[in-house]
């Protein structure tokens, strides 16, 4: 069983973004990374299938030279070996021009299972999974919690609202997004670090691949979100301002 | 000249027969001694190298053994009356030596102290003064152990003990006696081949039980690391910390058998006498029967059969274990190294430990929260950010940042320091010192955070930092080492007591019992200047264990943020007992202990004492500054 899992490197949650001179992107000196969260679940899912069941996990991964911390993270994690595509522009790239980077990296390889993360926590477009899929030729599942072998192929469990799951059953070959918080992770070890060093990364890049790029869509400018104030303080007896609290919540607010 | 009434009786002559005998017998001793001595010196010997073992400078090996050893320092004053009687059962053997010597040669003919000449008839009164002292010691060490019996020597009665008492005492008796006997008579004969006899019968014991202290633990106090929880670098890419027989080093194989059994360790472990599965006696015993029954080379898990895998991940880390032991042994690099061991290579499995890491891997703190509270807190109190013109840099570490009451402590230690006029700032970003994950043996995670945080200063300028937890201080000034130069740090009761003169004492004097933190007390040996702080802001109050003996609250070693689910929580022993002293307030100087203590106390019932940091107690006095002070403010926002 062949596991590839593609993940993203992206800003390190407490990171303090700026906007870069060109308006388009961030100004990524000082920035520290990070592996994309439900990346990081979709890694954990495909370990722990790999325990269960045996088989080979890959990692597949775009981005610059950068990407190479976050890359040795996920083989420090247990996956097998990796594939680095090289790109500089991936801002730029919209999800069709990022899917098809990985697509043309993963079909060479002819995996069982393709996992990635639902989204990334930068950008957030939640295509490229899908669209890699696709582009692939394989049945797909989205919002998958947890991966199940099963007779002829996989039982997944899907995340609907409110509480409420979804059981499917696919074929194999088939690719999956992970939804965050279906597992527990585990922690990077000093031993997987030091295990990481010989394992084998591959370096491809774009032109290797065949893959130009032509965006369909664009990124015109990214902007920091307005700070906006809007506390109230309700004066009066407790009861006069109980009595406000409720008016406001249900009339303006419309929580009740 | 007045005659001596005693001389000391010895046989004229031995027969051939008995010289013989002698030898035969003595060759027998020694090489029942050798038959079990050999094969641990070996295992001792056949250990891994120590990493980053230095015997060199020898001044504090000295030092210390004369202290702990020759003059027995550190058995009398952690046990008065056991420590004296042992000392002088010690000192007794010290003199004995030449005597001894002298009684075997005297079996082989070529004796060299005669009773007629004036320095070895004083030498034998001297020995025999000791001989008395030896005798009522070992007596006194006898009636304790069986009849007394406390529970730190264990449920057992160790008859083993029992029977080198009495040879001891046997060996001083069977000397005295021959003051009484006239020379050359078949009773001063027949002593002599008591005395010798007992000798032989003893040689092999020492060995095959915890008397082989008497052999090794010189050797350990001499050759020991010295620093207090002196955590060993790793060495090369296969070292993970403690994982297998072949990661145990000579210092440890040697501190596993020179183990007396004494059980100070367990007497003051706040695991062990809160119903845990840790008793750091039984790890030291337990790699003891590891390496005999697999050897310091195998490959067989060191967390398995002899010490359980959640013994060492319930240690607070307090080090209450490591400064008792008499015998030199140095529990916390080896329960931090089985800690190493586990993590390092991921077999510890634990939801909240890896929420800690993961939390230190993706975020900045060990609290987990958003770096932007920490922005907020820092805008919201008008803190300086740190430019490199100020003297200080304030440290604000993870409470001080994100733990509310830790907030409070930070906000008034600023205006303590602004009030001295003070220059200080803090850091636009601050990682973790690392400090729960180094002592939880995440060695990667905790070499990342120290090299980010040693970069950053070094980018800011930092040439003095001070901080309100001790944990943040001895992390930045001892374990930051292995990975850089960190800047001159300090404590802030280091700090306020240096400028206590300045300092407006409160009117109301108030009953203020003090709590020394582990990492200040005995990490720092700190502990006069947090008092002098609370002498000045009211009457000092001690608690029954204090100072070197004080009891840990619970939250070191990283256990602040593990669950503690078996027995009684540390925390609330400790602050039963600080209650139980019916003082007004309970004075901390960690903000760790604050949080353990703050939860603790209100469980203690109505009349809980209040609970305030030395800096807060400080800043009591302090006179009030305009309406809308940082301090008014950061309460409200709690």
């Amino acid at each position: 069983m062949k596991i590839i899992v593609a993940i993203k490197q992206v800003p390190e949650r407490d990171a303090q973004v700026r906007i870069d001179s060109t308006g388009k992107w961030i100004e990524e000196t000082d920035l520290q990374w990070a592996l994309n969260e439900s990346d990081a679940y979709a890694l954990e899912e495909a370990l722990q299938f790999k325990e269960q069941h045996g088989g080979e996990v890959v990692v597949v991964s775009a981005g610059p030279e950068r990407v190479g911390s976050t890359i040795r993270e996920a083989l420090a994690k247990g996956a097998d070996r990796a594939i680095h595509t090289d790109c500089n522009d991936l801002g730029e790239r919209d999800a069709l021009g990022v899917a098809r980077l990985l697509a043309a990296a993963i079909r060479t390889e002819q995996p069982d299972l393709v996992l990635t993360g639902l989204q990334s926590d930068d950008l957030g477009y939640g295509q490229t999974g899908v669209i890699l899929a696709e582009l692939l030729g394989l049945p797909h599942a989205s919002l998958i919690l947890h991966v199940e072998k099963s007779e002829g192929g996989i039982t997944v469990k899907r995340e609907l609202e409110e509480g409420w799951f979804q059981n499917i059953e696919l074929p194999l070959p088939a690719a999956l997004t992970i939804q965050s918080g279906g597992n527990k992770l585990r922690y990077a070890t000093l031993m997987g670090i030091k295990r990481a060093k010989t394992k084998e990364v591959r370096r491809l890049t774009a032109a290797e691949l065949g893959v130009a790029d032509e965006p369909a869509v664009t990124l015109e400018r990214i902007a920091m979100p307005q700070k906006q104030k809007s506390t109230q303080i309700l004066s009066g007896t407790p009861q006069e301002a109980a009595a406000a609290l409720v008016e406001k919540l249900k009339f303006e607010v419309r929580v009740l | 000249m007045v005659q001596m009434p005693l001389t000391l009786a010895e046989p004229a002559h031995f027969s051939v027969v008995e010289r013989l005998a002698f030898a035969v017998l003595g060759v027998a001793s020694g090489a029942l001694f050798w038959r079990r001595f050999g094969p641990i010196l070996h295992k001792i010997l056949e250990s891994k190298r120590d990493p980053g073992f230095r015997l060199f400078p020898l001044g504090r090996r000295i030092r210390d053994f004369t202290w702990e050893v020759l003059c027995q320092a550190k058995v009398i004053r952690e046990r008065p009356l056991p420590g004296l009687a042992h000392a002088f059962v010690f000192w007794g053997f010290c003199a004995f030596a030449l005597v001894t010597i002298n009684h075997c040669a005297v079996g082989l003919g070529v004796g060299f102290l005669s009773s007629e000449g004036w320095f070895s008839r004083l030498y034998f009164y001297l020995a025999g003064a000791f001989a008395i002292a030896c005798a009522v010691g070992i007596l006194g060490l006898f009636v304790r152990r069986f009849l007394v019996r406390p529970r730190w020597l264990g449920e057992k009665l160790s008859w083993e003990s029992g029977f080198i008492a009495f040879l001891i005492f046997f060996l001083m008796v069977t000397y005295l006696a021959a003051f009484f006997v006239p020379a050359a008579s078949h009773a001063a004969a027949l002593l002599w081949w008591l005395h010798t006899l007992t000798l032989l019968v003893f040689l092999p014991i020492i060995p095959h039980t915890k008397h082989l202290h008497l052999v090794l633990s010189p050797a350990t106090v001499f050759l020991s690391r010295g620093g207090f929880s002196d955590i060993p670098p790793l060495a090369g890419d296969e070292d993970f910390g403690l994982v297998a027989g072949a990661d145990l080093t000579r210092l440890v194989s040697l501190q596993a058998y020179s183990c007396v059994e004494c059980g100070r360790c367990t007497e003051h472990c706040p695991a062990a006498n809160t119903g845990k599965i840790l008793n750091p006696k039984e790890i030291i015993l337990g790699l003891r029967g590891y390496l005999n029954e697999f050897g310091p080379k195998s490959a067989e898990p060191l967390l398995s059969k002899h010490i359980e895998l959640e013994a060492p991940f319930q240690c607070t880390t307090c080090g209450a274990c490591e400064f008792q032991c008499p015998v030199g042994i140095e529990h916390l690099p080896i329960l931090v190294g089985l800690r190493r061991g586990a993590v390092n290579t991921g077999t510890w499995e634990d939801d909240h430990g890896a929420k800690l890491f993961l939390a230190l891997e993706r975020g900045s703190n060990a609290l987990g929260m958003q770096a932007t509270e920490r922005d907020k807190f820092i805008q919201k109190q008008d803190f300086p950010i740190f430019d490199g013109t100020q003297e200080y840099c304030l440290w604000l570490g993870c409470m001080g940042a994100y733990d509310p009451k830790g907030r409070e402590i930070v906000a008034d230690f600023a205006r303590v320091m602004t009030y001295l006029g003070t220059t200080f700032g803090v850091l636009r970003k601050e990682k973790c010192t690392g400090d729960p994950v180094r002592r939880l043996g995440n060695d990667l995670l905790f070499q990342q955070l120290t090299e980010a945080n040693l970069d950053a200063l070094a980018q800011n300028n930092v040439k003095k930092i001070v901080s309100i937890c001790p944990h943040c201080v001895r992390t930045i000034q001892e374990d930051w080492k292995e990975y850089g130069l960190p800047p001159e740090v300090e404590h802030h009761s280091e700090f306020m007591a240096r400028h206590l003169s300045r300092l407006p004492k409160p009117a109301q004097q108030e009953t203020i019992v003090f709590h020394d933190p582990c990492y200040l007390g005995r990490y720092r040996d700190v502990y006069e200047e947090p008092r002098n702080i609370i002498k000045g802001a009211g009457h000092l109050v001690e608690a029954p264990r204090s100072r070197e003996r004080s009891f840990c609250c619970g939250a070191g070693g990283g256990l602040a943020f593990l669950s503690e689910e078996t027995g009684e929580r540390v925390s609330h022993v400790r602050a039963s007992e600080l209650a139980g002293t019916g003082a007004q307030i309970v004075g901390t100087a960690c903000p760790f202990c604050n949080s353990m203590l703050r939860d603790a106390l209100t469980a203690t019932g109505t009349s809980a004492p209040q609970l305030l940091d030395i800096a807060q107690l400080t800043a009591r006095a302090l006179p009030r500054l305009d309406s809308g002070n940082a301090t008014s403010d950061v309460r409200e926002s709690n």
